[in-house]
């Protein structure tokens, strides 16, 4: 320091008081929010709470084992709508998987700041928030009708145009962080632009990139407008060409929750709770990964 | 000023050959002319250091010699560069073996997210494919020559990230060395690290020059007395003075030049 100034004048007032009326506006704006934190996370607990309850009352051995009830039968379990729903979600992840993370490389790598890479991912974005039963009966149209018949083929097309934009984001998300020097340290090497996309690129997003994976599995496990139209349900286990329909959790949950006998209502809530249950577990899984790779 | 600068032994040898020849060198990013004209020889085995102000295009000059600024469509440079006699700037070249053989040290320590052993592997095979024992060798010869091999010879399969900044250049260093370059770029390997990790890069980069030509952008004034033989100073995108860097130091030939060795500008 060069000079010294003459010290600044000190305000009259002392330190420490703030005007009555901020002090109101502040603890007025706390209790708000606050109070409205506890609205959202009160509908959330009614709603996981009810279901505990009432699924847990319909939890049996026989869920697992049992097919699915016709009318007015008694008893009955959910075993072939788990399988099934197991097997559909896999088939949409299984498709969407490399389509999904190929195109979220080729916009954050290749097509970084083009034309077409803009209205790719304006495209992406639609389709992100499309309703999921017009793409229900998209795959109606090309994959059922042509055909003619229901199929789990496609219900998992359908599951797996959900997935897609969900993995595309998530995956030029996540290589869009990985920092420029790093390609330019992978390029210096003498690495041609796919070694340092797989190797290092990849290597460096794989976190997140499997996060997204699981995100989007999460989203299309629940889902049931796209089966209504494509993989349709039935009572009975699914014939392993997945032709002619395959029964399934959401679309079971949906029928027998409207129906009017008992153990379809008690079949419903306890699909719901394994259900909910999985995709937690899901969730947990994948914010693990994430922490695991930071 | 000048008195405090510990002026590296006069090791320069007049005779020794020209590896990298820069000729009537422009450099563009879009329509600006970030670089006019530039000539200068860069001597075999010899380290040559670009000082300069910020934005006077010494890390822009760098990053042509290993075309890395060809990943960005908007960048051009017209002119010629000749490493051993072939124009690098050419459009027929082939930029992957050129960079196999102009390796570059970044600023930031740049680890790739993989094992300690794999980063130094990861030049090595792209372009041979070495049996395991030879690998082995070649790895730890490079770790050694890094003057790293002593602090992560034990954990060889953990990740280079886990590494201290310093340690994680010297890393990086191990990993260009393994390639067996000929000449090494560094662009400003230490301005990102503590003085004592400093200290042994800058030991570093006096034993490599025995086998390899260097080039270094630095900020560091004194860094450049010390490591270099030969020093550039560059201001608004022009070469103002080349000379042997005891020269530059001692007896600047422009009074621009003396301002700024001297701290007077920049």
């Amino acid at each position: 320091m060069t000079m010294t100034s003459t010290p600044r004048e000190l305000p009259h007032q002392p330190w420490g008081r703030v005007r009555q009326s901020r002090r109101t506006a502040d603890r007025l704006m706390k209790i708000i929010a606050t109070g409205f934190t506890f609205v959202a996370i009160f509908v959330l607990f009614w709603i996981l709470g009810m279901l505990l309850v009432k699924g847990i009352g319909g939890l049996s051995l026989a869920t697992f084992t049992a097919v699915t009830p016709g009318p007015g039968s008694e008893g009955g379990g959910l075993a072939n709508a788990i399988v099934g729903s197991f097997v559909l979600t896999f088939l949409g992840i299984a498709i969407a998987t490399p389509i999904g993370v190929l195109a979220g490389t080729w916009l954050a790598e290749y097509g970084r700041g083009s034309q077409l890479a803009n209205l790719i991912r304006f495209i992406n974005d639609i389709l992100l928030s499309a309703p999921s039963i017009l793409i229900g009966l998209f795959v109606y149209v090309i994959l059922v009708e042509p055909f003619r018949g229901y199929s789990g083929w496609a219900g998992g097309v359908a599951l797996g145009i959900i997935a897609i934009p969900v993995i595309v984001r998530t995956t030029e998300d996540m290589l869009n962080l990985v920092p420029g020097h790093l390609r330019e340290a992978g390029a210096a090497l003498g690495a041609p632009p796919s070694v340092v996309i797989t190797g290092v690129t990849w290597r460096a997003a794989k976190a997140g990139m499997v996060t997204g994976v699981l995100l989007a599995l999460a989203r299309i496990a629940g889902e049931t407008a796209p089966l209504l139209f494509t993989a349709l349900n039935n009572n009975f286990w699914f014939s392993p060409t997945l032709a002619g329909g395959v029964s399934n959790l959401p679309v079971t949950i949906y029928q027998f929750a409207s129906a009017p006998y008992e153990n379809w209502q008690q079949l419903a809530w306890a699909g719901s709770l394994i259900i909910t249950v999985s995709i937690l577990l899901l969730s947990i899984v994948a914010r693990r990964i994430v922490a695991g790779g930071k | 000023m000048l008195s405090t600068l510990e002026l590296s032994p006069q090791s320069l040898d007049a005779e020794a050959p020209v590896r990298i020849a820069v000729k009537n060198l422009d450099f563009y990013y879009g329509e600006h002319k970030a670089l006019k004209n530039i000539n200068l020889d860069f001597r075999d085995r010899h380290v040559t250091a670009l000082i300069g102000p910020s934005g006077c295009g010494k890390s822009t000059l760098l990053r042509i010699f290993n075309r890395i600024y060809s990943l960005y469509p908007e960048q051009k440079a017209t002119g010629e560069i000749l490493l051993d006699g072939r124009n690098i700037i050419s459009n027929d070249v082939d930029v992957n073996e050129l960079r196999s053989r102009v390796g570059m040290v970044f600023q930031k320590p740049t680890p790739f997210p993989m094992s300690i052993y794999d980063n130094v592997a990861f030049g090595i095979r792209l372009y041979e494919k070495p049996p395991k024992s030879e690998l082995d060798d070649r790895v730890e010869g490079a770790l050694r020559r890094a003057a790293l091999w002593d602090e992560v010879k034990d954990k060889l399969k953990s990740s280079g990230m886990g590494l201290s900044g310093g340690q994680q250049q010297r890393l990086c260093i191990a990993r260009t060395i393994a390639q067996k370059p000929e000449v090494i770029l560094f662009d400003e390997p230490t301005s990102a690290l503590d003085p004592i990790s400093t200290g042994k890069i800058e030991d570093l980069l006096e034993q490599l020059k025995s086998d390899f030509t260097i080039a270094i952008v630095t900020h560091n004034m004194q860094q450049a007395a010390r490591i270099s033989q030969y020093t550039a100073f560059m201001y608004l995108g022009e070469v103002v003075e080349f000379a042997p860097t005891n020269t530059i130091f001692m007896n600047p030939a422009k009074k621009q030049t003396q301002d700024y060795v001297t701290g007077r500008f920049g």
